[in-house]
């Protein structure tokens, strides 16, 4: 009875797992199919003929390796300045008194509910002014001014004691010094959260590297993607071995910073 | 508090530098956006004043009605489900299984997938001939089910996707609420003789509220940004029956260039996004404190 | 620790400029080759043949270099119209004919009339090439000509016993049943719900059919819908009773209707002449193109073209216009490459050489040809033609009471005109 009592959860649990990692496995299956096994009647399961042509024209005839490139330069480009960029304003929210901070911090809250659409032509009309269409800066700068880091920082800082700050302005450091000798390391936890959330989105990002970069060996591989479904005509083994590509260094990134991913979005709900 | 009072320069100084991005690729192309909401603009052409009109149209515009209530609908039909998937799979990964650690990186795993990744996938899972889902139904003696091209279903397999997609970030959300909550509670409760049923109604519900709270609010707020899974599974079809309102924004101004009326959409949208969320904060957050 | 940090941004900062700095300017006339950047929008079969053109223009001659860049159908027009908002168009664009409206007016393409010889001209074929001008001016060059026409499944319709293709709607569906009642296939498949695509498939057959009769689809001033009559009503009842008989499938998308019939699994199938390059790369299916017949009345079939047009520049490099002038020469002068595909050619030159009636079928509707309708001249046509997809999508999926739902398609149409 007992032993029973603790199998059926273990087999409930495993069959939910299987039911999570199937589409991921279907993908990866329905890549290393021909596309004549794949649009069929006769349906097999796994491939007759396991085959990596999909593969080889995915690689052979796009640029996909100077997408991946493309996205991994924008991604870390993004999570840089985005650090650099939110952390010193959350610490001014959190713990510095300066008039007008609770309304600034309003509109800068109000900036996460904007829908991005409406953002696309006026951005689009003045970074062509600025003659910056088709760079890669052009798709890096509106991520910039997305405030979700500020939210998640903000919360952490404030949760820092102000004794630990007032101890040393006491021994006659200044601000800039208090902020990263002290709210810095101790905020490293968020920090982390912040700039893998920054990493995920821009990695994830589409509509505006769509219409911002123009050249094709510029595309980010998100869009890049999209468009190759286009260039085969919707040849699902293709797609797959696309999406497959796409998706690995996503997979490699998740894998190695799994715990802090995992433990930094934990941290937002905290003190929610 | 600090020596010289210095507040002021160094909030200045400290929140300058982002302010100065906000104000370029944020506030700025926002106002312009609005400017443009008054005008009759196709982009290439010269914009003609309108003034209101694009506002008045809006409310005569049944394609625009139709557009919001599927996007309420897309809320409706995630919201829960999600935050109930989210708790439940917080559950299981605090637990006793063994499997839990798995379970957490196997339920967390979709999330960091792209949109167009995601959502192709699940369209080919779904496709109606080929796709593996009714090939498996088929098997089983069952009939071929239009997923993604009858009206009574799509709306759900594209939520069926969301929540694979997405219910692992509530998940985490959630499993830190729980984390939060002091042993000794549930101790004394096993010592009053609680079962876990209980003990989850009576304590992990109540005590992880304020978790609940943000989960829904930033739940509600990305489902009703939704518009990259409809616009690669469906198109916005059946019959236009599951076009959302930003599918709509992103048609009438990037496919028939109406750039003005697309912008009065988005302020209508962004309002309707605030006034929700003011709501949700003042109602929720205030009975939490 | 922090160095290391600093470092890092450092490096990526320089990386970033690096990427970010603008496009390798084309190197001066007179060394090299003349630098030409061209967007097009060919996917699938198209997109395959387009590919190869470019590349047996480019190895042909060695003063012009032109680079390609496909853009998805979907986003195609979006980043087409920023980019020509923002004066950073390419040096040749492909736009459909039916879309100049949308552009011509706001002068963001070059009149052509003083870059093209005479001589050229007078090779194109009148029609598709007249509705390119606009005001007196030509804005575009014609590619090609893209109707719609009938596929048929040889095999399935010698299996009914019938010999000869159907002529009339009454005919078709008899057809379509026979197949169904002799085979178990579908008779028909005509794709009516979204999927890849929107039910483009009926609004061409509904504007081709309500032309067929004599009507049209606007009024001659443009002003309001104009087949909410007899005409819309036959129309609508037959592609619905398809369904209901149960001879076409319902809720079938795009993909679906065209793998079905690479499969065998339906008689008679509807599409644009693209689709004929793709369909006869498919082993073992046995089909026929034909033009679409004149189910009720006169010939006339739903086309669309494909242009050539050179965006207006800031500066514009009369080197380049002529470069692109005879990029565009080259590629309407070899469209029986792009015939492979299934379009129809434009110069008279290509349809009466011997490579464009090599091939099958296309010499067949080639003649049909003077039969197609004209799109209506409005740049709200754009937003119409996908409104009526969805209304007709509804309609037919969903059995609506014919007249009701022309009633509202109707309204929506006249509403949609009174915004532009």
């Amino acid at each position: 009875m007992a032993a029973r009592k603790k199998i059926l959860p273990r087999i409930l649990e495993i069959l939910l797992i299987a039911v999570w990692v199937f589409p991921l496995a279907w993908m990866v299956i329905t890549s290393l199919k021909y596309e004549n096994e794949v649009v069929t009647r006769a349906f097999t399961f796994l491939p007759a003929n396991p085959t990596l042509y999909n593969y080889i024209e995915a690689f052979g005839s796009t640029y996909i390796l100077r997408w991946l490139l493309n996205s991994l330069i924008i991604s870390l480009v993004t999570m840089a300045a985005t650090f650099i960029l939110d952390a010193p304003i959350a610490y001014a929210f959190a713990k510095i008194r300066f008039p007008g901070r609770s309304i600034l911090f309003w509109l800068v809250m109000a900036g996460m509910m904007v829908p991005f659409q409406v953002l696309i032509v006026p951005l689009y009309l003045q970074f062509n002014s600025y003659g910056i269409i088709n760079t890669l800066t052009a798709a890096i700068l509106p991520r910039l001014a997305m405030p979700i880091g500020i939210f998640i920082l903000r919360q952490f800082y404030e949760g820092i004691p102000d004794a630990l700050e007032e101890a040393a302005f006491i021994d006659g450091a200044g601000r800039l010094r208090t902020f990263t000798r002290i709210i810095l390391p101790l905020g490293k936890s968020a920090a982390t959260t912040v700039i893998i959330l920054a990493f995920i989105n821009a990695w994830n990002d589409f509509l505006w590297p769509l219409i911002a970069i123009n050249d094709s060996v510029r595309y980010t591989i998100t869009v890049g993607i999209a468009n190759f479904q286009g260039t085969h005509g919707t040849e699902y083994a293709l797609i797959m071995a696309g999406a497959v590509i796409a998706s690995v260094p996503e997979l490699i990134f998740f894998l190695i910073f799994r715990r802090k991913i995992i433990d930094g979005i934990a941290m937002t709900g905290l003190k929610g | 508090m600090i020596p010289g009072n210095r507040d002021i320069r160094d909030g200045i100084l400290f929140s300058l530098p982002f302010m100065v991005v906000f104000a370029l690729f944020m506030v700025y192309p926002l106002v312009f956006g609005f400017y443009i909401s008054f005008f009759r603009w196709n982009i290439l052409g010269t914009p003609a004043f309108l003034g209101l009109q694009n506002y008045a149209d809006l409310f005569r515009d049944e394609k625009f009605w139709s557009s919001l209530w599927h996007t309420v609908q897309f809320v409706l039909m995630t919201t829960p489900v999600l935050l109930v998937m989210g708790f439940l799979m917080a559950l299981l990964v605090t637990g006793k299984s063994p499997l839990k650690g798995l379970m957490e990186t196997v339920f967390f795993v979709p999330y960091i997938f792209s949109m167009t990744v995601v959502a192709t996938l699940w369209a080919w899972i779904m496709q109606k001939d080929f796709g593996i889902l009714n090939h498996i139904i088929r098997m089983l003696g069952g009939e071929g089910v239009s997923w993604l091209t009858s009206e009574s279903n799509a709306m759900w397999s594209i939520s069926i996707a969301t929540y694979w997609w997405t219910a692992g970030f509530n998940m985490v959300l959630f499993t830190a609420g729980i984390k939060q909550i002091s042993k000794e509670v549930f101790e004394s409760a096993t010592v009053d003789g609680a079962n876990a049923l209980q003990k989850v109604l009576h304590i992990t519900i109540p005590l992880v509220k304020p978790t609940t709270i943000l989960c829904l609010i930033l739940q509600v707020i990305a489902s009703f940004n939704v518009f990259g899974q409809v616009y690669v599974m469906t198109g916005g079809g059946p019959a236009g029956s599951t076009r959302v309102l930003i599918q709509y924004i992103y048609e009438t101004g990037f496919s028939y260039f109406r750039m003005g009326y697309s912008a009065a959409m988005s302020y209508i949208l962004f309002a309707i996004i605030m006034a929700i969320s003011v709501i949700q904060y003042a109602v929720l957050g205030r009975r939490n404190d | 620790m922090r160095r290391k940090l600093i470092a890092i941004i450092a490096m990526l900062a320089a990386g970033m400029m690096l990427f970010a700095s603008g496009p390798q300017e084309a190197p001066a006339a007179g060394d090299g080759p003349i630098e030409l950047k061209f967007w097009s929008l060919f996917t699938g079969g198209d997109g395959e043949f387009f590919d190869a053109m470019i590349e047996e223009f480019n190895s042909s001659q060695d003063e012009i270099h032109m680079t390609n860049d496909m853009v998805k159908f979907d986003d195609y027009y979006t980043k087409l119209t920023t980019a020509l908002a923002a004066g950073t168009a390419p040096d040749v664009i492909v736009l459909h004919q039916a879309r100049l409206i949308n552009y011509v007016p706001s002068g963001v393409l070059l009149p052509l009339d003083g870059y093209v010889s005479e001589e050229m001209l007078a090779d194109f074929q009148a029609a598709p090439l007249e509705a390119c001008r606009m005001d007196g001016s030509l804005y575009a060059i014609p590619f090609d000509v893209h109707p719609i026409v009938m596929y048929t499944n040889r095999a399935l319709l010698e299996a009914a016993g019938i010999t000869e293709l159907p002529k009339t709607a009454e005919e078709y569906s008899a057809a379509a049943k026979a197949v169904k009642e002799a085979t178990g296939q579908w008779g028909s498949l005509i794709d009516n719900t979204t999927g890849t695509y929107k039910a483009y498939t009926l609004t061409r057959l509904f504007v081709s059919l309500v032309n067929q009769q004599g009507g049209s689809m606007l009024t001659d001033d443009l002003s309001a819908a104009a087949f909410n009559n007899e005409y819309g009503y036959n129309a609508l009842v037959w592609l619905q009773a398809l369904v209901n008989d149960g001879v076409n499938p319902n809720e079938l998308d795009y993909d679906a209707a065209m793998n079905m019939f690479k499969l065998g699994e339906g008689a008679f199938y509807f599409n644009g002449v693209w689709a004929t390059g793709t369909l006869e790369q498919t082993e073992g299916l046995d089909f026929v193109a034909s033009p679409l017949p004149a189910f009720m009345g006169e010939s006339a079939a739903w086309t669309d073209s494909h242009t050539f047009a050179i965006p207006v520049q800031k500066n514009q490099d009369p080197v380049k216009v002529e470069a692109a002038i005879s990029f565009i020469d080259w590629m309407t002068g070899h469209a029986y490459l792009w015939a492979k595909a299934g379009n129809i050619p434009t110069r008279n030159s290509v349809l009466e050489g011997e490579e464009f009636h090599a091939l099958p079928y296309r010499a067949d509707y080639a003649a049909a040809v003077s039969s197609v309708v004209a799109n209506p001249p409005t740049a709200a046509w754009g937003e119409i033609y996908e409104t009526l997809s969805d209304l007709l999508e509804a309609a037919v999926t969903k059995d609506a009471d014919p007249q009701a739902a022309l009633d509202g398609m109707e309204s929506t149409v006249n509403e949609i005109i009174s915004r532009y």
